[in-house]
């Protein structure tokens, strides 16, 4: 099966390459199917690569169910189990290693983005940015696809710093190139943002990663899992600190969140949605790969600063969101807050939290794909964003997007029976219990903190819905020429609403993978 | 003194780069018949063929110890004038290398016509006879003597063309590399006076126990050398002279300064560095690291204002050699070496492009000219990018990313943790510049796209560079093989 994972990697990127060979003169259609039918394969590759890793063997019990009532063992994940592991020097000078391999907390995530970049592959086939060229497009999600499938693979500190710059440029491309199409300073601006600051986290962690070498001699995620650098102070502690810094960057974590509000606002429907959904899991998923097993101890010594951290921006993102005029800047915005939750629940360092945030993680990659794909609809039947411009009464003109954005933003805020509810509770349930060694009384005032937080975001949602879509039809007319959801829309948008219902009523099918034990 | 065997084989690349230096001036001067193009490629060939040659016999030799002009000395191993080992090879490779990219670059039709082609010839021989016994001098007499046979060819280049830009550049780079001459004669004076020796080994072991009260006196006379070579490779403060004669001078001679003048440079200063005047521990490694970190950071700031592509690329180098500072004031003669030899490959390429930009394109010295390249000279377009993305140092340009790793590791690894984050900020920094750059050459074309037929020369070179770079970026350990 390692064969497998090499190829969800190799076959985008080829196609990729194939796409730039092609002729410019080649047809958007041409490029979007040839992106749908080998994100199509990436997508089918990854379902049999999950079958293949939870599927009952003799022997092995990888699934062990808790039901609610018993009692889960308290351990969080450290050692990796990797399934499809490939492993070969590739640098012996620096001590590199090609190191490739899955388990239950990167399987889904690869899942995910193998969906997102299949449905925004989909998408493309026939409503493509105005700039055009749709082959360098398909071409760029492509390589997009195989940084994010190789940094959630990555069983070696380097080759993960590898990956995780691997999406830098084309995303810079893809929002340079291809994103709104009224404001070229403002999206140049806020593409080289995203790429500096990223890059400079990345560079921080690297030198997190080096002091992690330096005292333990390898980069091998599976050696350091097994035998962790111990210690809360010192080098171990500047190390967490320098890694913590540069996957926050990434997260992003307030107050390192100021390129995402512009990135994601300038950027094109796909483009926001991969961003959203699953480049801003790069970061989440390093504080789970990375952090905890490696540095437990140092990461102990920061939990409360990163808890306190995230506990701000959950509530300075919501306040944004209070603020904006702008339909996608707010919904960047809400992924601030969300992603501040999930921050909360890996310094919970508890199994509740931890679980919880991976949870979150692929909620959040779903629901907030949906809401960039409906904001997307919704500014390219008005060619803006601006919520003043749009109008009032979404519900009279364009039902359906009406209802889908409705139900987009409840999930969003954590209606229980939806996506987005499991995720926050049991983040929030670690926060009451964390992890052994941290201050408890910390970390139940930031959970109530946090709580609050969770009603301002029901607060700055229901806003939108009352702002966009309620309203007397008479005084906002219905533009002539708008549809309401179109085919292609709809084929589009319907796994996600799907797995949004199914995730929210069947939360074990997922958290059954995440008891370490 | 007699010479031994292992001493020709030591000198023998030196040798017969001289010599070939010699043939390409006597074939110019006594050819009056036949074609100009026939007399140009004759004497390429012939230069290319010698640099070849020293290619093939660093090959060879692989692995090798061979110390020659030894002398036995009265305490302790021998003194050894030139030291034929992995080190002394692996700056061969890279020296020889960019040396051979340089005379592709200058093929006939590319060098500018205005230019004599033997004596451009022959003072790139003689500029690489120096580097190569720079790169492999241990005793301080010959690092200054094959250091000026490095220099003086060079301006010369520069003044090769002759108007009042070339003239210029010429003088100022000649003024600046008299001064750092003579401030580096004086402190190695003080050396000698200090240890009573001129071989670097010596030196180095002497140093650690001289009397307190001179060690003042060494550590200032191994700061008037730093400062003297600070001056040569344009590390910051020393580096006024620097942008003005690479844009003064022709793009081939820009690209020969970039590639064997700086690399000659570098290689000098790890040589003393590592072996002599600042062995581990000693004060001079922090003057050097902080001379990387001041260097990196200024250079890379400068390079983004600039408008003109080889202005950036000039201040962009003095952002690449502080990186390269960075491993060589730490004594990583490994990381030092991939660097350089990453830099080499990527900079022949990008002053390649840029050759070919400015030949077909009357004042084409914009970042603006290149607009739309990567759709209107897709092969061009695509190779430059590369190019800058190596020199970034981001995917998928991973050459430059393991090397830029490596100096990092070497950086961590002997704990100047504040160095390691002035260079997390200059990746940040560098990043802004090329991205600059390449922003204009994925913009779609403007109203007169630049394309153009390319010279089959200039095709051959950058496409030899480029498939270079790709094939370091897939095995970068290659570069860190060449240096043993």
């Amino acid at each position: 099966m390692s064969v497998l994972l090499i190829a969800l990697m190799a076959v985008p990127a080829l196609a990729a390459a194939i796409l730039w060979a092609l002729p410019a003169g080649t047809g958007d259609r041409v490029a979007a199917i040839v992106g749908s039918v080998v994100s199509g394969l990436v997508l089918v590759g990854s379902a049999v690569l999950w079958w293949d890793l939870v599927r009952p063997r003799a022997g092995s019990a990888v699934l062990v169910g808790y039901g609610l009532g018993d009692e889960a063992p308290r351990t969080l994940p450290g050692r990796i189990y990797a399934h499809a592991e490939t492993d070969v020097s590739w640098i012996s000078a620096l001590d590199v290693r090609f190191h490739l391999g899955i388990d239950t907390i990167s399987m889904p995530l690869i899942a995910l983005t193998a969906l997102l970049v299949f449905l925004c592959c989909l998408y493309s086939l026939r409503i493509t940015p105005r700039a055009g060229r749709t082959r360098s497009l398909i071409a760029l999600l492509l390589i997009i696809e195989v940084g994010v499938i190789g940094t959630f693979s990555a069983l070696d500190l380097v080759l993960f710093f590898l990956f995780f710059e691997v999406v830098l440029i084309p995303m810079w491309l893809v929002i340079d190139i291809w994103g709104d199409e009224h404001d070229r300073v403002g999206r140049r601006r806020a593409a080289t943002t995203f790429v500096l600051m990223t890059v400079l986290g990345s560079a921080v962690m690297l030198l997190g990663f080096l002091l992690v070498h330096r005292q333990a001699g390898t980069f091998d995620l599976e050696v350091l899992g097994a035998n962790p650098v111990a210690g809360g102070h010192g080098i171990a502690l500047i190390a967490a600190i320098l890694i913590a810094v540069g996957l926050a960057v990434k997260m992003p974590l307030w107050p390192l969140h100021i390129w995402l509000p512009d990135a994601h606002a300038k950027a094109p429907t796909v483009g926001s949605v991969l961003l959203a959904g699953v480049l801003l899991k790069l970061g989440s998923y390093g504080m789970i790969r990375i952090l905890l097993p490696v540095l437990p101890d140092a990461t102990a010594t920061i939990a409360p600063y990163l808890a306190g951290f995230s506990t701000v921006a959950i509530i300075a993102g919501s306040l944004a969101c209070l603020a904006q005029t702008d339909l996608k800047r707010l919904i960047a915005y809400s992924s601030v807050g969300h992603m501040g939750f999930i921050g909360l629940g890996i310094a919970t360092m508890s199994p509740e939290g931890l679980a919880g945030a991976l949870y979150a993680n692929i909620a959040h990659g779903i629901i907030t794909g949906l809401l960039f794909f409906l904001a997307g609809a919704i500014k390219d039947r008005h060619d803006t964003s601006d919520l003043r411009a749009i109008g009032r009464a979404l519900y009279a003109r364009l039902p359906r997007i009406g209802g889908l954005l409705t139900f987009a933003c409840l999930a969003s805020l954590g209606l229980p029976g939806l996506a987005g509810f499991w995720g926050e509770m049991l983040i929030l349930l670690g926060a009451y219990h964390p992890g052994d060694s941290l201050p408890r009384t910390t970390f139940v005032v930031l959970m109530v903190i946090a709580g609050l937080g969770a009603v301002l975001t029901a607060a700055y949602f229901l806003q939108l819905i009352r702002r966009l879509c309620q309203g007397d039809p008479v005084e906002h007319p219905a533009t002539a020429f708008a549809v309401d959801v179109s085919r292609i829309e709809l084929i589009t948008w319907t796994p996600l609403v799907v797995l949004t219902v199914l995730l929210g009523l069947w939360p074990f099918t997922l958290l059954d993978y995440w008891t370490f034990s | 003194m007699t010479i031994t065997w292992t001493d020709w084989q030591a000198t023998a690349v030196p040798l017969l780069l001289a010599l070939g230096a010699v043939a390409v001036l006597l074939i110019d001067g006594f050819w009056t018949t036949g074609t100009k193009q026939l007399k140009h490629t004759v004497i390429s060939l012939i230069t290319g063929g010698v640099i070849l040659f020293g290619l093939v016999f660093v090959m060879t030799q692989r692995d090798g110890f061979k110390p020659a002009f030894c002398r036995t000395a009265v305490e302790g191993p021998a003194e050894c004038s030139l030291v034929l080992e992995p080190l002394t090879l692996g700056l061969w490779a890279v020296l020889l290398l960019g040396g051979l990219g340089v005379v592709g670059l200058s093929a006939y039709r590319l060098l500018s016509a205005d230019i004599p082609v033997g004596e451009y010839h022959f003072l790139l021989l003689s500029a690489l006879v120096g580097g190569t016994v720079l790169a492999g001098a241990r005793d301080l007499a010959t690092v200054v003597i094959a250091l000026e046979v490095v220099s003086l060819p060079s301006f010369a280049m520069v003044a090769l063309r002759r108007d009042r830009r070339g003239s210029e550049a010429a003088l100022k780079a000649f003024l600046v590399s008299v001064l750092s001459t003579a401030v580096m004669l004086f402190g190695i004076s003080y050396l000698y006076g200090v240890t009573g020796s001129i071989y670097l080994q010596t030196i180095a072991t002497r140093m650690p126990g001289i009397d307190p009260d001179l060690r003042q006196v060494a550590f200032a006379a191994g700061l008037f050398v730093i400062v003297g070579f600070g001056f040569k490779i344009a590390a910051v403060p020393f580096h006024g002279w620097l942008p003005d004669t690479y844009s003064g001078a022709p793009v081939e001679v820009t690209a020969f300064l970039a590639v064997v003048s700086k690399s000659a440079g570098v290689a000098g200063l790890l040589v003393l560095v590592t072996f002599g005047i600042a062995p581990s521990g000693s004060d001079l490694r922090i003057v050097v690291a902080i001379l990387a970190a001041v260097t990196m950071t200024v250079g890379n700031l400068a390079a983004l204002r600039q408008v003109e592509a080889v202005r950036l690329l000039a201040w962009s180098s003095i952002g690449q050699v502080g990186f390269l500072l960075a491993p060589l004031a730490v004594g990583d003669a490994q990381a030092v070496v991939a660097y350089l030899a990453a830099y080499v490959v990527v900079t022949l390429g990008a002053f390649g492009a840029v050759a070919v930009v400015q030949r077909h394109r009357p004042g084409g010295l914009f970042l603006s000219d290149y607009r739309g390249m990567v759709r209107s000279e897709p092969g061009l377009g695509v190779a430059l990018v590369f190019f800058l993305v190596v020199l970034a140092g981001l995917p998928p340009g991973l050459a430059g990313l393991f090397t830029k790793f490596a100096a990092f590791q070497s950086v961590i690894d002997a704990h100047y943790g504040w160095l390691a984050l002035v260079m997390a900020l200059n990746v940040m920094i560098g990043l802004a510049v090329y991205l600059r750059w390449i922003a204009e050459l994925f913009r779609l074309p403007a109203d007169d796209p630049f394309s153009v037929d390319i010279e089959s020369p200039a095709v051959g070179v950058i496409s030899i560079c480029a498939g270079a770079a790709v094939v370091l970026s897939i095995l970068p350990g290659t570069l860190f093989a060449l240096s043993g």
